[in-house]
């Protein structure tokens, strides 16, 4: 008997993923492939004719202080906050499935930072920081940690500023990462932990041979699409600093923005947008197969 | 003493995370001349309250419009989101084609690119299709953001379901996507709803594309819109700012923490039945 | 603005906000005081000027769809709005208005150029000469322009013409001084109550204001619009300048290592470190908070406080540019800039819509409240009164007329030469105020840091240069 449509794995398979698959294909895949195409040309924001000019641009990029400033910085923003926003989301996520009261409101106010727009909350977070207004420098000369009159200057100390704009993301993104991680532990089937507890295993043993392991692709994919996020997201810098001061937070995609579409270069600006690409490429794909693999075994 | 540690870190938590709001709910009703003084506590009022800056948000620019745009953009973005996405995971992660690794993989590139540049070729795409200065240009763009990262989300909670779920609902007489639809799909409810909530919110966030898209002001959404509004050359209206913050951000989290404590009853009574 | 949204739209969104009120009126209810001082939004005087129409020169039909900027006073929009269909209802037209946040037009632009397809006259208030290639030759309009009003001022043409092609990418009707603003409260006590008047005064007259009432100066050297203009502003004041009339780099010079070694004397006596956090209302807040002695800015920062703090409007008094060893120049603090891409068709409309908005420019100038000047000079015949008596309330009524005359005191981005693509691209990357922020936190000599920017502009020339845009 000739099995029905619906039980068809081969069938079945390319029924479900199609759409997804077009979609993207169609809607990212070419801008992509032109992305590429743009950077290797000399395209501009006013003339769009496509002259093939090779590497060029990549030179160019190269001779010039503040890509290698924004490409440091760039690691500095990236790997800092993952690993604040990772281990604060972890922790965050532990006190939310825990049960006490009140813990409805404590998920309600934990959960406000993400759900705002960025471009509201950075502009909050503007005022937060203003070199005379700040409340926090306000608090903080009630407290006599500042003198009278005295302000801390947050965006415009380059280390501070840094400080600044990598909290703000870490700040942003914590609640996000506390849902995905929610879910994993929720998604525990509670039984497998019961189990274990009654063969005597211990918190931590539990920890490691049960909750990260399982947790583990959920969260590893997590952190990367984070991380992805956080490379080529400038919606912080944007607001907060506009890479100042004296491009101490300047990032490869607000650098990419600020030479490609205000100055004007977009040519550049793909060039330097997609500088990381081979290199984030071989990353993922790395991390990707690593997870996988934790998956089968 | 755990207890009492317990109650620390939550409190503690849900200071730093809402403090800027309670700040802002506060800021939203302040006069001028309260708000301008550095002196002033800027936790109180110091002079009386005045919601003369929260009624310009109404009377004055088109938040409600901005509003309405980003909700009715998220809920069909979300819509889209899982519709492609479900089946997309469940056929990466269950269907075991040799070409799934590959392909999970290629669909992670999309990231790769920085919507700052990509928003460029883009534009030519949604001229194509006639939506430009359309609300649905958005409609369409948004799902290449989120069906990527749903995708993998999905696919990391269907591996947890056991595979015999499926085998016994297929027993039971059910074809290959019936066991889907009514075994597996309620399995992951977890991570439906932590794609509910992604999606939304990151629709919501995504000012390049609106800011490319859509011009007209009675189409933009909240992050393009409120800005465009209250933000005038090197005048910031920021009274009307904080407001404005505070009316998307509230009612986003009030709605999501229902959400969340669905799935969190969702799967306590699952743990019982089981 | 909403006059053309579907019915049922309409009527959804009336019934949303009347319930958005109500919730409001019902939850403030307590707290009922009213803003004093009117709110953001203040009453507009009565003396409107009056419009004027002349018959377009060819027959008019079909659309036209506009994008500028939010302009700093609301008011000035919805007069804008009004003016613009009621030209369109005369003419046949049917005109639409769409505004956004100025940081976002560039964005904006880039996306609808790459697209082929958008508005059909757009306004930035800045130079937009990257865009020359793909936008059409407005020779003719300016010269029509020119033929009915007289000389264009040659600040908004040299930031509209490209010499090295001959063409005007933009047609640029109107610009915005940049005048110094000053407490008088604090600068009389040292000796300036007329406010300083050169470099070396607001050096001795601001380490004395920051030394004995604890209140600094205010220059930006932050990766922002104000603090390009001010800087820039100060070189020429020293004889320096990016580029020569030629379109030449000569930035590595000895009056510009001076401007620097001067900007970090002023910043070491009279500043402090914020003004490397700022961003472009930085400067205005911190006047109105009575925390800055001295800002150059517009008239936005002092129009603001006019609602917000009026005893700080009242306090505020304004300068012209300050004399230098060689100059007393400032940049314009906004060159507005009209362009109209080559995939439009409405062209002959948009054209005319700009004539009759030129025409018209007392009415912009008014309703913007003296913030926009009109680049033919004898189409604004109150300005000169209007500045010596403000009809929006300034006290007293003649402070701003100092702007009568600003014109020989206003220079525009690239001076001595034309405002370009490459002076675009440096203006910004930040690269001058990045300039005089190392120096200032002593990150490098005057001369090193001097010698970095020209590889930069060099590097950003030669391109240009290459792509056949900048001449030299």
């Amino acid at each position: 008997m000739k099995p029905r449509l619906a039980d068809r794995p081969d069938t079945l398979a390319w029924l479900f993923l199609l759409p997804s698959v077009l979609y993207i294909v169609v809607l990212v895949a070419v801008p992509f492939v032109l992305a590429i195409a743009f950077a290797l040309s000399d395209v501009s924001a006013g003339d769009p004719s496509y002259d093939f000019v090779g590497t060029r641009n990549f030179e160019r990029a190269f001779d010039d202080p503040v890509f290698w400033k924004s490409l440091g910085n760039t690691f500095v923003f990236t790997l800092v906050s993952m690993v604040l926003i990772v281990v604060l989301g972890k922790v965050l996520a532990n006190i939310l499935v825990a049960d006490f009261r009140g813990k409805w409101v404590i998920r309600f106010l934990v959960l406000l930072p993400w759900t705002t727009p960025v471009a509201l909350s950075s502009i909050s977070w503007l005022w937060l920081l203003d070199s005379i207004y700040s409340p926090i420098d306000w608090v903080l000369r009630e407290l006599g940690i500042l003198g009278a009159g005295e302000n801390l200057y947050w965006l415009g100390q380059p280390g501070l500023a840094m400080t600044s704009v990598i909290a703000v993301h870490v700040w942003r993104l914590t609640p996000l990462a506390a849902v995905i991680m929610m879910a994993g532990l929720v998604a525990i089937p509670s039984d497998i932990n019961e189990a274990a507890k009654v063969d005597g295993a211990g918190y931590w043993r539990r920890m490691f041979e049960i909750t990260v392991p399982l947790v583990l692709p959920v969260a590893a994919v997590a952190a990367l699409f984070g991380a992805i996020f956080t490379f080529t997201d400038m919606a912080v810098v944007r607001v907060l600093t506009r890479g100042g001061p004296n491009d101490a937070t300047q990032v490869l995609a607000s650098w990419a923005f600020y030479r490609g579409i205000e100055g004007g270069d977009v040519a550049q600006g793909a060039a330097v947008a997609l500088f990381l690409f081979p290199l984030l490429l071989a990353a993922a794909v790395g991390i990707l197969r690593v997870v996988r693999r934790i998956e089968v075994g | 003493m755990a207890r009492a540690g317990l109650y620390f870190a939550a409190v503690l938590a849900a200071v730093l995370c809402a403090g800027p709001f309670v700040w802002s709910l506060i800021t939203a009703f302040k006069q001028n001349r309260d708000l301008y003084d550095p002196r002033n506590n800027p936790f109180l009022f110091n002079r009386p309250a005045t919601p003369d800056h929260v009624l310009y948000l109404f009377s004055d620019t088109a938040f409600l419009t901005f509003a309405w745009n980003t909700l009715w953009v998220g809920a069909l973005v979300v819509l889209i989101t899982l519709a492609f996405s479900l089946p997309a995971a469940y056929a990466l992660a269950r269907l075991d084609r040799p070409w799934s690794g590959p392909l999970g993989i290629a669909i992670f590139l999309v990231y790769l690119v920085p919507p700052s540049l990509l928003f460029l070729s883009l534009s030519r795409m949604v001229v194509g299709v006639g939506l430009q200065d359309s609300t649905w240009s958005l409609v369409l763009i948004y799902p290449t953001i989120t069906i990527p990262v749903s995708v993998w989300l999905l696919m990391g909670f269907l591996k947890t379901v056991p595979r015999d779920i499926e085998e016994q609902a297929m027993v039971d007489g059910y074809s290959r996507l019936g066991a889907f639809v009514r075994a597996v799909v309620p399995l992951v409810f977890p991570g439906i709803v932590a794609v509910v909530v992604f999606a939304f919110t990151l629709t919501a966030s995504e000012f390049i594309y609106a800011l490319a898209f859509v011009a007209p002001t009675h189409e933009m959404p909240v992050s393009t819109g409120v800005p465009t509004q209250l933000v005038r050359g090197d005048v910031f209206f920021w009274q009307s700012l904080q407001a404005a913050t505070v009316l998307i951000a509230l009612p986003m989290a009030f709605v999501f923490n229902l959400f969340l404590d669905r799935f969190i009853a969702g799967f306590t009574m699952g743990a019982v039945k089981g | 603005m909403n006059d053309d949204l579907p019915v049922t739209l309409r009527s959804r969104r009336d019934i949303l906000r009347a319930a958005g009120l109500a919730t409001l009126a019902a939850s403030a209810g307590a707290a009922c005081a009213r803003e004093e001082g009117g709110g953001p939004t203040q009453p507009a005087s009565t003396e409107a000027p009056r419009e004027t129409f002349e018959d377009p020169r060819s027959r008019l039909s079909g659309e036209l769809k506009i994008l500028l900027w939010s302009h700093f006073v609301p008011s000035h929009d919805q007069w804008f709005d009004q003016f613009a269909k009621g030209w369109g209802a005369k003419v046949g037209v049917n005109v639409t208005v769409d505004h956004i946040d100025q940081a976002q037009i560039p964005t904006r632009i880039a996306a609808e150029v790459q697209a082929g397809q958008g508005h059909d006259v757009i306004q930035y208030i800045a130079t937009l000469s990257q865009y020359e290639p793909s936008v059409l030759d407005l020779k003719d309009l300016v010269d029509e322009a020119s033929k009915r009003w007289g000389s264009q001022l040659p600040l908004c043409r040299k930031s509209s013409f490209n010499p090295a092609t001959g063409r005007f990418y933009a047609y640029s009707p109107g610009w915005v001084p940049d005048p110094g603003n000053y407490r008088k409260s604090l600068w009389t006590p040292v000796g300036f109550a007329g406010g300083p008047s050169t470099w070396d005064e607001l050096l001795q007259g601001a380490s004395e204001i920051k030394k004995s009432q604890g209140v600094q100066l205010g220059l930006g050297m932050s990766q922002e619009i104000d603090s390009n203009m001010i800087l820039r502003a100060l070189m020429w004041s020293y004889g320096a300048s990016e580029q020569d009339e030629n379109e030449k780099v000569v930035i590595n010079s000895p009056e510009t290592v001076a401007a620097v070694e001067f900007m970090t004397k002023l910043y070491q006596q009279a500043m402090t470190p914020e003004v490397f956090s700022w961003n472009a209302a930085s400067n205005n807040q911190g006047l109105v908070a009575g925390k800055l002695s001295y800002i150059v800015n517009s008239i936005s920062a002092w129009r603001t406080a006019q609602g917000s703090n009026p005893p700080v409007a009242d306090d505020t008094y304004f300068v012209p540019a300050l004399k230098g060893p060689k100059a007393a120049l400032a940049a314009q603090h906004v060159l507005y800039n009209w362009i109209i891409p080559k995939h439009v068709k409405a062209v002959d409309n948009a054209k005319e819509f700009l004539l009759h908005y030129t025409a018209n420019f007392a009415s912009a100038t008014y309703h913007s409240k003296l913030y926009d000047f009109c680049a033919w000079d004898g189409l604004t015949p109150n300005r000169k009164a209007w500045l010596e008596s403000d009809p929006f309330g300034s006290n007293p009524k003649d402070k701003l007329k100092i702007l009568v005359d600003a014109v020989p005191w206003s220079a525009n981005i690239g001076h001595p030469g034309p405002a370009s693509t490459a002076i675009g691209e440096v203006f910004n990357t930040f690269v001058i105020p990045n300039m005089f922020a190392r120096a200032a936190r002593g990150e490098a000599s005057p001369q090193q840091v001097v010698s970095d920017a020209e590889k930069q502009i060099t590097a950003i020339f030669d391109k240009w240069r290459a792509a056949g845009l900048v001449g030299g």
